[in-house]
Formats: structure tokens, C-alpha cells, sequence
């Protein structure tokens, strides 16, 4: 019922919004997706790699806070790309 | 201030900015809750020279901040240096200089190298760890909402850094990019330079495509550093305004809903704060310095 009255206009404006919500939810989460297996993979080398090696802790932590901000930034970028889908 | 005073002044604060936070002249006079308007940038004051708009606004107040801070904490305390420190800031400083010296400069560049950049290495993190941490201070900064005490409008309190807008990253990136071309056409010639982005090995009608692959190398390490610092600080302040009462009022659903979201949110809100000052200020200010590090290892690295 709430069909027939909605216009072609208003209905392709619904779908405009949708598709950008969709955009920007769709990016992040599956950036989020990728980021989290990236992550998980750092932390759990660095702690095989601890266990193996521990008088080389500090060293490995060093690499891994490293590899920590290259992987979470890529997050980031699915993030932005929503965001410019969602309000450009 | 002894300890027990200074407890005493952060009570005093909490209090205030709690206080302020429950107003309900705040509460009414902000109607219409857009998440954006956070990240608005209304001018102070109005300044256009040649046509470009240079009005003095949110960010440049946030700029100058973090510049004043970077140049007067750290000068300030190198004056009052002791051999044997009697105050935490002093302790504080000299982790952070050996963090900055030993591990970014001496760990990723030769001695020569790491002397000749230790200086514009070390302020680049300065500036973007105050950049970052001054951006987690509420700063009555917001004009677009105004509060009135006692009749008088005050700009409400606000978060922002001006890492969280693109433009201070880009800058900073290009910076950095100028500096390690400049760096490895000075080690190298311009030819010889050009010659090393290709490896050694790749001969014949491969070196063209080989080349281009290298130079969009290039132009997208400028993306991925300015973005990987404004997205990180933007995301975080976005989290925050989120967690922080944005996602209640936005919902808007009703006294007792909204109570429980808000406890909820609220307490997550006090976990991504602490996260992002304790963890994501400094580490983004490291890995752009330690990139930088590396890129200008990179320039005048003999082998590819």
C-alpha cells in the first residue's frame, strides 16, 4: 500500500540514500574483515615468534607495533572510500 | 602541585566538564544533531588574500597549538636540563628522544644520514604527537553551537586535531616526498636516480612498464601516508563523538532507551579514549616517521 503511493522520484531518491548507506557500511565492514585477519596474523607471529626467541622480544615488538599501523591503517581506506561514497 | 592537589584540580575539571556536559540550555539548544557540523570549519576570522580563503579557523587554531607546543615544551625543558632528573617531564622527554633517535632515525638510516635528519624527523613527531594528543583535549572551540552562561554565548566544547583534516596530512606527506627525492637526486644525479626506482636485473623492453609501476609507487605512498594518519585520527574522533552521546541523540529512543544506550555507549566511549590516547596518537606519529625514515633510506640506498 505504502508502495503505490510513493512516486518514482521519491522512490530512486530512497534508493540513492540506500545505495550510499550501503556504501559506506559495506566498505568499513569488509575492510574491517580483511584487517582483522591481517591483525590477527601480526599478533600471533609475534607471539610464535616471542616464544621461539624471547631475548629478542623488544626487537620483534618494535616490528610488530609497525606492522600493527600498516595493517590497521588499510581499515582506513575502506573507511574513506565509504565516507566519499556516502557524502560525495 | 603536590599529588593531592593536582587530584584535587582534576576533580574540579571533571566536575566542570560535567556540569557543562548536562546543561540542559546545551541539551535544547542543539536540535538538529549532524555528526558532520563536528568536523565544520566556520572562520574566526575572515582573511582572503589573492582570491584563496586564509581565514584564521578550528584547524589553524589547532595547527598553531601544536606548533607553539613542539617548539616551547621541548626548548623549555632542553634549558633545564639536569644529569640526573628529578621531574617525570624530563623522563618523559628523554624516552621520547631516544625513541625518536634510536629506534626511527639510527635504526632505519646510516649514522651520516640519521645526523643530517634527525632534526626535521624529530620535529615532524613532535608536531604530529601534539597534533594528535591536543586533539583529545575538549576545547571550547565549537562556534556553530554556542552555550549561554549567564547570558553571555560561549562556543561549546569540542574535539578535533588538525590531523583529522586531510589537507595537514597531505602537506606533511609531501613534505616528506619532496625531502627523499631531493635527498636521492643529491646521493645519486637525477638519471642515476631515476635508474635505481627499476631493480637490477630488469633489462630490455621491461624497464618501461617496470618504470611506471615504480612512479605510481611513488605517488601512492603520498596517499597512503597523509591517509593513514587522517584516517586513523579521523576515525578515532568519529568513534568518539559516536560513543560519546551522538549515536543516542541520533536514535533518539525515548527516556529509559536512551539511558541505557547512553551508559552503554558511554562506557565504551571511556575504553576507545584511552585506546586512541594511549595507543593510536603515538603509534600514528611513529609509523609516519619511521616511513619517512625509510623513504629517505630508500632514495640513497645504493642497491634497489
Amino acid at each position: 500500500m505504502i508502495l503505490a503511493a510513493v512516486d518514482v522520484e521519491t522512490a530512486s531518491a530512497y534508493a540513492e540514500t540506500a545505495g550510499r548507506a550501503m556504501g559506506l557500511g559495506l566498505g568499513t565492514g569488509l575492510a574491517a574483515l580483511g584487517t582483522g585477519i591481517g591483525l590477527g596474523f601480526i599478533f600471533g607471529k609475534t607471539i610464535e615468534a616471542v616464544s621461539r626467541q624471547p631475548e629478542l622480544k623488544s626487537e620483534i615488538q618494535s616490528i610488530q607495533w609497525l606492522g600493527f599501523a600498516l595493517t590497521e591503517a588499510t581499515v582506513f581506506y575502506g573507511f574513506i572510500a565509504g565516507l566519499i561514497a556516502f557524502f560525495v | 602541585m603536590s599529588l593531592a592537589a593536582r587530584k584535587y584540580a582534576f576533580f574540579a575539571w571533571l566536575t566542570v566538564m560535567t556540569g557543562l556536559l548536562m546543561n540542559p540550555a546545551l541539551a535544547s539548544a542543539a536540535p538538529e544533531f549532524s555528526p558532520e557540523d563536528e568536523f565544520a570549519l566556520p572562520p574566526y576570522v575572515s582573511i582572503e588574500v589573492f582570491g584563496i580563503d586564509m581565514s584564521i579557523n578550528k584547524a589553524v587554531v589547532y595547527i598553531l597549538g601544536a606548533a607553539i607546543l613542539t617548539t616551547v615544551v621541548v626548548s623549555l625543558i632542553a634549558r633545564n636540563m639536569k644529569v640526573r632528573p628529578d621531574s617525570r617531564t624530563q623522563t618523559t622527554v628523554e624516552i621520547a628522544y631516544s625513541l625518536m633517535k634510536d629506534n626511527i632515525t639510527d635504526g632505519n638510516l646510516d649514522p651520516k644520514m640519521a645526523a643530517r635528519w634527525f632534526p626535521f624527523i624529530g620535529t615532524l613527531f613532535l608536531f604530529i604527537w601534539f597534533s594528535n594528543m591536543i586533539g583529545y583535549i575538549p576545547l571550547p572551540l565549537n562556534t556553530s553551537h554556542t552555550m549561554s552562561i549567564a547570558g553571555i554565548e560561549f562556543p561549546t566544547f569540542a574535539l578535533y586535531a588538525a590531523t583529522a583534516n586531510i589537507s595537514v596530512p597531505l602537506v606533511l606527506a609531501l613534505v616528506v616526498t619532496v625531502s627523499y627525492h631531493f635527498e636521492g637526486i643529491r646521493a645519486k644525479g637525477v638519471v642515476k636516480y631515476v635508474r635505481g626506482w627499476v631493480p637490477a636485473g630488469v633489462e630490455g623492453f621491461m624497464v618501461g612498464p617496470i618504470l611506471l609501476i615504480e612512479v605510481l609507487s611513488h605517488i601512492v605512498r603520498i596517499i597512503s601516508l597523509s591517509v593513514r594518519l587522517y584516517a586513523n585520527i579521523l576515525a578515532g574522533h568519529l568513534l568518539l563523538l559516536f560513543m560519546g552521546g551522538g549515536l543516542v541523540v541520533l536514535l533518539g529512543m525515548g527516556l529509559i532507551g536512551s539511558t541505557v544506550l547512553g551508559l552503554a555507549t558511554g562506557a565504551l566511549a571511556v575504553v576507545f579514549f584511552l585506546f586512541e590516547i594511549g595507543l593510536v596518537a603515538t603509534l600514528q606519529a611513529f609509523i609516519f616517521c619511521t616511513l619517512t625514515a625509510i623513504y629517505l633510506d630508500g632514495a640513497v640506498a645504493e642497491e634497489h
